[in-house]
């Protein structure tokens, strides 16, 4: 029990008894406050509790108000009550509810209302309890009494204020409660209400509780007042209670004299209550209830009308809903009757009419009107999902693994996942031979033996005789059954018929049975000849080769029984050929007599008509004519005979004997066993033993091809005595189609000769459900038609043999055999069959459900399929007059009756036609679509349009000429441009190599990685802190500069004149100087000496004669360098002397291609930066030497001295070019020597004086730095061997962990994109005969010709070729044939040439300039090593400082591979002796031995001659194009050809090539001199490989020979090309201008 | 030769239970629409909300299309996924959206379901992640009849789609 709870009442009784005198006036004021409290402090801790009481203890004033406050604790529990379940005794107590006492209390109640309300108003803020409980529910409540309740309530009562009788209830109690702690104050209500109970309840519990607890009474009256809110009904059983309570509180109020004014106000009303009597008085008057019985159809209908049935009628009617009866009959009634009252107003013309209104809902037979029932009856929705058959294709769900995501370089929504592996097991478990050239004749008996006993065998298995002789019986007692008619009630007729089918089956029956008899009699006699042949081989040849042996194991029968069955059968044969017989004679007779009958007839007619005719020939000559008409004469019939009953029985005697076992004979069962032994190879003749031997050596394998593709192979397994191969492979293919043929090859190896293919055997591919586990072994028949003869004992194959002595009857086998295979599809971890999906293969089996709806019956694309849905209507029993099915049965009619036209084809999308908005065609021809659509593509034309007009009419035709015109020629082979026609195929081949090359990697390329896409900067870790921190206590050194590295800009913001190229000139070395003219042609007039000669001899002497007798007064030079790219020119200052010094920038800009910087087209620029030397020459040209003193009249002109040639990607992928280059220099450059100044420097600089040619020292870089685009960073698939690549990774990664720097190759991607290991593209390959016989004594010479002939193949960058993707490594024979490539392709090929010239070579890696990473072959002559540059096909010795190569990564030969781990990599520093392991580390070592890697490259490379006319045709051509080229650039001046000098020029240019350039140059001179005595000359030859046309002109121009504009100059251009063998062609071009000397 | 320009973007995803999202999503378009520029499909990263439930993609979307007709009005079809702590991925509901078909900027938002499996699946689901999915996406935006298919509800995506129409009017289409 709850102390705190009776700690709380024993101090509200304290108050109570102090209250008495307190003031009554305060009470007021003391509740408003107490319900203030309560709101704030209800957690109804007691303590609380008490101190609220005592508070209000306070100011509560004595009288009838104490109770009140004794009451509140008690009823503050039941407040928070309502959380409980109301209590059961309500129900009670409306048992006691007294009836009779009612109008008392009312009376009372009255009285007491008006004073009621009064005290209530001021009452209305308390708590108002919502129920009552027993006391000691109460007791229980306050331990969880929780304040919220209390709260809401307390806010509930304000609601709640104005009703008057809850407050009134409430009030009661309190007075109750008030009056119960003192019981003997107020006896007369508590005793009337016992009173009352007691008498009127005598149920003895509640006689039990009543007395108990006297306060329980208002929580009895609360409880009361709970449920009228609730439940109206008991409402008033309640008010007789609370009535007579009220009395009671009247009474105390009325005493106490308290709280007048409040009941002024309330009155206390009854609830309203209607009595059921009354209220259903009431509904009646109102409510209309239509009987359930059945209306009578009369009623229904019109008068005199019979009720109509449609079904009946065959109209279709469609399922009515199901509906009760009786809710059916109340519908009628409501209808029948209701109609005419709702009408009443609209319809005031009578009841016929108002019935008329009323059956409009019927119809005509006299039942409602229904729609058909809309209920499927089936659920749409099946409730289990266990069937999986029943999902469709389409919403198939799989569960799938939660796996990683592997990065893959697709992922793309709807294509969905990939597909899954599927699995198709074969089982391979042997071969059997069942002829092999190998047979010796007794193999071929044994063979046949067998194949006769396995026939045998299976027949026996089969028993097709026992069973048809079986049915036989059967058939017969059937007959006789039913003959017997005691037996057989049936009627007459239907047995007769019976019979009848009995007799024909069992005629049937027999004859099949005398059929499988005589077999199986005809095979067991032919087992046993075949033995008896064998036995006499055996014999005959004094050697067994095979075990087989056969026993005839007889069966001992009863001899009597067996004759017995014999003759019964014989006879009931007989019998029923007779019968057979006899039926067929009577039938015959039928016919006769028929036939009879006619003939007679006939006859009959016949003579009359002979009468006739006789009388009337002569009238009726026409009848003669009709007299053939009656045609041939039935030929009278003839009785057919009766049957021979000995004839019959003759026939099945013989018969019997024939295919029947006789009677008494034994039956034969033949058993073949392998017990027979072999004879042993020692007792054999020889012929035999070879045969053995043979067979020994022979060994057999299969080959399993899946899709015509070799997927595995078996064990080679050797062919047995027996000619038995077991294999018991089982081979799991993953696949992922659906295969198309599985095909089993039979190889077999003979000793360790080649193999041959005997015979392919073609396997079927299971069905679906063979998988794995279920699929039987199957034989496999096969056989080939090879010919073999052999000679010994094996009888060969396809070739006749023979067995008798005399080679007669002579028999021809061929090879064959069985495979014993199984082919079965495998089934998943999860028990799924591993199959791929096929759609045709979906036709599963359809579930009952689905009969229901055609399309889910047989899927979208049945309901094309005519049959199909006719078949599915038929089966689904479709109401044909259902209108639904009205379209459909339609359509079948149609299709099945094959009258109207059925499509044949399948629209995709119906009515697409008729809402198009316009046709494709107009569609495709939109300009601007086109536009876009080209651009999004990034077609190259179209790559960079940047916008597209809005309007189709604002775009010209004329944007898409280029690119149809591309799309045109594609295939086309366009010879204008290439003049060659081979070059342009292979620039056809190489477009497309490159696109498809392109399209490959663009997926590649889009690929990013994480770094890619998000910077992150590095966390620092403490030693950058460290580093840091040490930087800032550094001291400051401003003197001390500090490389800061540029800033790289990426190609997106880039924009036309941003892009700058910077090239500082710094200076030269050995220019060459002009010749001081000796000649005395050139002695000139005072006109033709040069301005400059004289200017620089001036210091020296005065006259210009003079300088040309001093040798050592140099005849100086005045060099500038011009730059030009991009058809922008740039030039330097004029400086002086052969060594100059410019120092100067120049700064050209760059356009990218179409505006477009992205790294992909900035990659594929193909402009060279041309870098030309140019000598200044001044030419006096005042006409008057009067005129010198007043004025200078000098023509400035220029002479072309060399040229540096770069490529724009070299400068794009290096960033920036630092070096000295070599000049290229042509090697006539007349007027111009270089041996002075040799002389002149030697003493200074004699190591530069070693080298031949001019250099020129250059710095070229961009501004602003450009990104280049980074290699392709996919991994290539590779047929390597797996062990390598990784080896190759790992020792890539070591080098580059000890020199980052160095170049290290082991794997290079070929031009299919797979990566190939470097080594396979070393192998020794044969050079052209050509220059092989050129210099057959001098090998150094040959393998310069040869270097000059790979210098000859065009250069082309894989970088401009394959823009931005990655290095590829063409073979040498594609190199040859594309007639291009880069450094690698060169280098690959002249060092494979030097291989095959028997000379050491490798491959060397590493960096040189211009080109930065690059590859040279090194070889190592006599005593020292030559450096090669493959591509000007130059060499250099190791020491030679102007070697352009200044690093060397890696040496390839052609089985190893070297890095250099020494700490120098300039090839003057480093010692190229790869066998020490300390300066080369080799990738092949003692570790992992070189596996003997096949090359890639052709065995034997093939040249073909190159075509000279067709060589001189191209000279010519070019010869047109430059002269033509030469005029067009200049527009302003005449343009004269001097012919006399061309044609000289073209007689020296075959001597240039011959000598390769060399030691010409003063013959050349002479002869010019000789015949060009009168002219200045300046001209120099130009020698390039030949690629396409552009490259020459470039050339021809950037010399700027055309620049001269001497009014009377003339020009002489000659072109010579030297054909080498595969199409590899050197030009040259003699560019001249002629001034005539006056 | 109307044209319609889809420009838009997805912006993200609510309600699931799954934390690290992505989406796969394509555009479906009948015959008669052409692409003349764009990326039909794509996928975005994955998402982990920090704050709030919301998975934010914001993957733009930028399609150009022409048409001949208004059958097959372009509808995208989503796929979302969810990564878990592993780094595995696995369906987290497929939804789909017709493009809105009046110009301006829409904001939309699609429910998204993913098959049920049997309750094997669901377990396996609850424990070892995984769980089934359609293997012909096509189901997403097509209307087989789908009521074989026992689904259970995921999130929402929420899309943001401006769209320019031209020349609908010239072919009767008023919008």
């Amino acid at each position: 029990m709850n102390p705190q709870e009776e700690k709380v009442k024993i101090i509200t009784e304290e108050f109570v008894e102090n209250d008495e005198d307190a003031d009554v006036g305060r009470q007021k004021t003391s509740r408003v406050q107490r319900r203030k409290r309560k709101k704030q402090l209800p957690t109804a801790g007691p303590d609380e509790m008490v101190s609220e009481k005592s508070h209000l203890g306070d100011q509560q004033e004595p009288g009838h108000e104490d109770p009140n406050a004794d009451a509140r604790p008690l009823s503050m529990p039941t407040r928070r009550g309502p959380r409980s379940l109301p209590p059961i005794p309500s129900a009670s107590r409306t048992g006691f509810a007294e009836f009779s006492m009612r109008e008392r209390m009312r009376e009372k109640l009255q009285a007491a209302r008006s004073k009621a309300e009064s005290a209530l108003l001021q009452e209305i803020p308390t708590p108002r309890p919502r129920r009552l409980r027993s006391p000691s529910e109460k007791e229980l409540e306050t331990e969880f009494g929780t304040e919220p309740g209390g709260k809401i309530q307390t806010t509930q009562q304000e609601d709640d204020s104005q009703s008057y009788s809850r407050v009134k209830f409430r009030d009661s109690v309190r007075k109750i409660k008030s009056k119960t702690p003192v019981p003997p104050g107020f006896p007369s209500a508590e005793e009337a209400y016992n009173f009352f109970t007691f008498n009127f309840d005598p149920e003895p519990e509640e006689s039990e509780e009543k007395p108990k607890a006297k306060n329980r009474d208002g929580a009895n009256q609360e409880e009361g007042e709970g449920e009228e809110e609730e439940a109206p009904v008991p409402e008033g059983i309640d008010k007789t209670d609370e009535e007579e309570l009220l009395d009671d509180k009247d009474a105390v109020d009325f005493l106490l004299g308290l709280d007048r004014g409040a009941e002024d106000i309330v009155a206390v009303r009854p609830a309203d209550y209607e009595s059921v009597h009354i209220r259903l008085q009431k509904e009646k008057e109102l409510l209309f209830i239509p009987s359930r019985r059945t209306v009578p159809t009369y009623k229904k209908l019109p008068e005199n009308v019979q009720p109509r049935f449609l079904e009946d009628e065959g109209l279709y009617i469609g399922a009515r809903l199901e509906v009760p009866r009786t809710n059916q009959n109340i519908m009628e009634n409501r209808l029948l009757m209701q109609e005419p009252v709702s009408a009443q107003p609209l319809l005031p013309s009578g009841a016929p009419e108002q019935l008329r209104e009323g059956r409009r809902w019927f119809g005509d037979d006299g039942r409602i009107l229904a729609l058909p029932n809309p209920i499927k009856p089936f659920p749409s929705r099946p409730l289990v999902l266990s069937q999986e058959q029943d999902i469709k294709a389409e919403l198939e769900t799989l569960y799938k693994k939660a796996v990683k995501y592997v990065h893959r370089s697709q992922h793309m929504i709807g294509s969905g996942d990939p597909p899954g592996n599927f699995q198709l097991d074969i089982d391979i478990s042997g071969l059997i031979f069942t002829h092999h050239p190998c047979f010796s004749r007794e193999h071929v008996l044994a063979a046949k033996l067998a194949q006769l006993y396995d026939q045998y065998l299976a027949r026996r298995q089969r028993n097709k005789a026992k069973f048809l002789t079986d049915k036989l019986q059967a058939l017969r007692n059937a007959v006789q059954m039913s003959l017997n008619p005691a037996k057989t009630p049936k009627s007459l007729d239907t047995t007769r018929r019976a019979i009848n089918e009995y007799k024909s089956e069992i005629r049937q029956t027999r004859k099949l049975r005398d059929i499988e008899q005589e077999k199986d009699r005809t095979l067991l006699k032919t087992i046993i000849k075949v033995w008896k042949e064998m036995k006499s081989l055996r014999e005959f040849q004094r050697f067994t080769n095979t075990p087989l042996k056969l026993v005839l194991r007889k069966e001992k029968v009863d001899q009597k029984a067996d004759e017995e069955a014999y003759e019964a059968e014989v006879q009931a044969e007989i019998s029923e050929l007779l019968e057979e017989h006899r039926e067929e004679y009577e039938q015959r007779m039928d016919e006769y007599r028929s036939a009879h009958q006619q003939w007679k007839a006939w006859k009959k007619a016949q003579r009359t008509k002979k009468k006739k005719k006789k009388q009337g020939v002569e009238e009726h000559p026409d009848d003669e004519m009709e007299e053939p008409y009656p045609g041939e004469d039935p030929v009278k019939p003839v009785p057919p005979e009766p049957t021979n009953q000995a004839v019959i029985e003759q026939e099945v005697r013989e018969r019997a004997a024939q295919s029947r076992r006789r009677p008494g004979e034994p039956m034969l069962v033949p058993e073949l066993s392998l017990a027979g032994s072999v004879t042993p190879n020692d007792q054999c003749p020889r012929v035999e033993v070879l045969r053995r031997e043979d067979v020994k050596r022979r060994s057999v394998y299969l080959k399993v091809l899946f899709n015509d593709k070799e997927v595995s192979r078996t064990n080679s397994r050797p062919l047995g005595a027996d000619f038995r191969v077991h294999f018991g492979q089982i081979f799991n293919l993953q696949i992922v189609n659906w295969p198309e043929s599985l095909t089993l090859q039979v190889y077999e190896t003979v000793g360790h000769s080649g193999t041959t293919l005997l015979a392919e055997v073609f396997l079927p591919i299971p069905e679906t459900t063979v998988v794995t586990g279920r699929a039987p072994l199957e034989e496999v028949e096969f056989s080939s038609n090879q010919h073999v003869t052999l000679d010994h004992e094996g009888v060969g194959s396809g070739v006749p043999f023979s067995f008798e002595a005399d080679g007669s009857n002579q028999l021809t086998l061929m090879t064959s055999g069985k495979v014993s295979n199984s082919v079965s599809w495998a089934i998943g971890e999860n028990g799924i069959p591993l199959i791929p999906p096929l759609s045709q293969q979906n036709i599963g089996f359809r579930s009952a459900l689905k009969r229901a709806d055609a399309i889910s019956s047989i899927g979208t694309s049945g309901l094309t399929d005519m049959k199909k849905l006719a078949k599915w209507a038929a089966e689904s029993k479709l109401d044909p007059n259902d209108p639904n099915n009205a379209p459909l049965m339609q359509l079948i009619l149609v299709a099945t009756s094959g009258e109207s036209y059925v499509p044949d084809f399948f629209r995709l999308e119906q009515l697409q036609q008729e809402f198009n908005f316009v046709s494709d065609e107009e569609l495709n021809r939109s300009k601007r679509f086109r536009l876009l659509r080209l651009r999004s593509q990034e077609v190259p034309e179209f790559r960079n349009y940047k916008q597209i007009p809005v309007y189709d009419r604002e775009i010209m035709e004329k944007v898409f000429q280029d690119y149809e015109k591309r799309l045109r020629d594609r295939n086309v082979i366009e010879t204008k441009d290439h003049i060659d026609t081979h070059r342009a195929i292979v620039a056809k081949y190489l477009q497309q190599v490159r696109e498809s090359v392109i399209n490959r990697f663009l997926i590649a390329k889009h690929h990013f990685l994480l770094a890619d896409l998000i910077v992150e900067e590095e966390v620092p870790n403490i030693s950058i802190l460290g580093l840091r921190l040490f930087k800032l206590a550094e001291q400051k050194r401003p003197l001390r500069p500090r490389r800061k590295g540029r800033k790289k800009v990426t190609a997106q913001n880039l924009s036309d004149g941003d892009i700058k190229l910077l090239v500082n000139i710094i200076r030269a070395y050995d220019i060459p100087v002009r010749k001081p003219i000796t000649s005395k042609f050139q002695q000139p007039p005072r006109s033709s000496r040069t301005f400059s000669e004289k200017q620089a001899a001036s210091p020296t002497t005065h006259s210009p004669t003079h300088s040309a007798d001093y040798p050592l007064s140099q005849v100086l030079v005045r060099p500038f360098v011009e730059v030009s790219f991009q058809r922008t020119i740039c030039h330097t200052t004029t400086a002086d002397g052969p060594n100059p010094s410019w120092n100067e920038e120049l700064e050209l800009p760059f356009r990218a291609p179409n505006g477009n910087y992205s790294t992909t087209s900035l990659q594929s620029v193909k402009d060279d930066v041309f870098i030309n030397i140019f000598d200044e020459v001044l030419y006096d040209v005042l006409e008057d030497d009067r005129e010198r003193a007043s004025g200078i009249h000098t023509r400035i002109e220029r002479h072309w001295l060399g040229c540096v040639k770069i490529p724009f990607s070299t400068i794009y992928f290096q960033a920036k070019i630092d070096g000295t280059f070599k000049i290229d220099t042509p090697p006539v450059l007349l007027g111009y020597s270089k041996e002075q100044s040799v002389v002149a420097e030697r003493g200074f600089d004699p190591v530069r004086s070693l080298s031949e040619g001019s250099y020129i020292t250059l710095f070229i870089t961009m501004e602003p730095q450009l990104v280049p685009g980074e290699s392709v960073r996919e991994k290539f698939d590779s047929q390597e061997d797996e062990k390598l690549l990784q080896a190759t990774e790992k020792f890539q990664a070591e080098c580059a962990l000890k020199f980052p720097n160095r170049q290290c190759l082991t794997t290079v991607i070929d031009i299919s994109g797979k990566t190939v290991f470097i080594t396979r593209y070393l192998k020794p390959l044969n050079p052209p005969q050509e220059l092989l016989n050129a210099y057959p004594n001098n090998p150094q010479a040959t393998a310069e010709l040869v270097a000059r002939y790979v210098s000859l193949i065009p250069f082309l960058p894989d970088t401009v070729s394959f823009a931005g993707i990655c290095d590829l490594w063409s073979t040498s024979d594609q190199f040859l044939d594309l007639l291009a490539g880069d450094e690698e392709e060169h280098a690959v090929l002249l060092c494979n040439y030097f291989l095959s010239l028997g000379k050491k070579a490798w491959l060397m890696m590493g960096n040189a300039i211009p080109e930065g990473p690059t590859a040279y072959v090194l070889t190592r002559e006599q005593s020292h090593y030559l450096i090669w540059n493959p591509c000007s096909g130059h060499f250099y010795g190791q020491f030679d400082t102007f070697c352009p190569l200044k690093s060397v990564g890696c040496l390839i030969g052609p089985d190893n591979i070297w890095f250099n781990i020494q700490r120098h990599d300039s090839p003057l520093r480093i010692n190229f002796d790869i066998t020490k392991p300390k300066l080369w580390k080799s990738f092949f070592s003692r570790s992992l031995p070189y596996p003997g890697l096949s090359s890639v490259q052709p065995e034997e490379l093939i040249y073909q001659r190159t075509d000279k006319a067709a060589a001189a045709e191209l000279q010519d051509r070019i010869e047109k194009i430059l002269k033509e080229k030469i005029m067009d650039w200049r527009p302003r001046h005449l343009t004269r050809w001097n012919r006399y000098c061309t044609s000289t020029l073209r007689h020296f240019l075959p001597l240039l090539e011959r000598s390769q350039g060399e030691d010409v140059e003063d013959d050349h001179r002479a002869e010019l001199l000789k015949q060009l005595g009168d002219y200045r000359f300046s001209g120099f030859p130009l020698h390039m490989p030949y690629s396409e046309l552009k490259p020459l002109i470039e050339a021809v121009y950037s010399t700027g020979v055309h620049n001269i504009d001497v009014p009377n100059v003339e020009f002489a251009l000659a072109v010579y090309i030297h054909p080498y063998p595969k199409n590899v062609l050197s030009v040259w071009i003699y560019v001249a201008s002629l001034i005539r000397n006056r | 030769m109307a044209e319609v320009h889809v420009i838009g973007q997805i912006l993200g995803a609510t309600g699931f239970s799954e934390s690290s999202l992505f989406c796969k999503w394509g555009i479906h378009t009948g015959a008669a629409w052409k692409l003349l520029s764009g990326v039909r499909e794509g996928q975005t990263q994955v998402d982990t909300p920090q704050v709030g439930d919301m998975a934010y993609w914001s993957h733009p979307i930028d399609l150009h299309f022409a048409t001949k007709g208004l059958q097959g009005w372009p509808r995208l079809h989503l796929q979302v996924w969810s990564q878990d702590s592993f780094g595995r991925c696995q369906l987290a509901g497929y939804g789909f959206c017709h493009v809105p078909s009046s110009p301006g900027t829409h904001q939309l938002d699609c429910p998204t379901w993913r098959p049920l499996g049997s309750w094997r699946e669901q377990l396996a689901r609850a424990f070892v992640g995984g769980g089934p999915q359609l293997l012909h996406g096509d189901a997403i935006y097509s209307g087989a009849d789908r009521y074989r298919l026992h689904t259970a509800a995921g999130g929402t995506v929420h899309l943001e789609l401006g769209l320019l129409l031209r020349h609908f009017d010239r072919y009767g289409v008023e919008c």
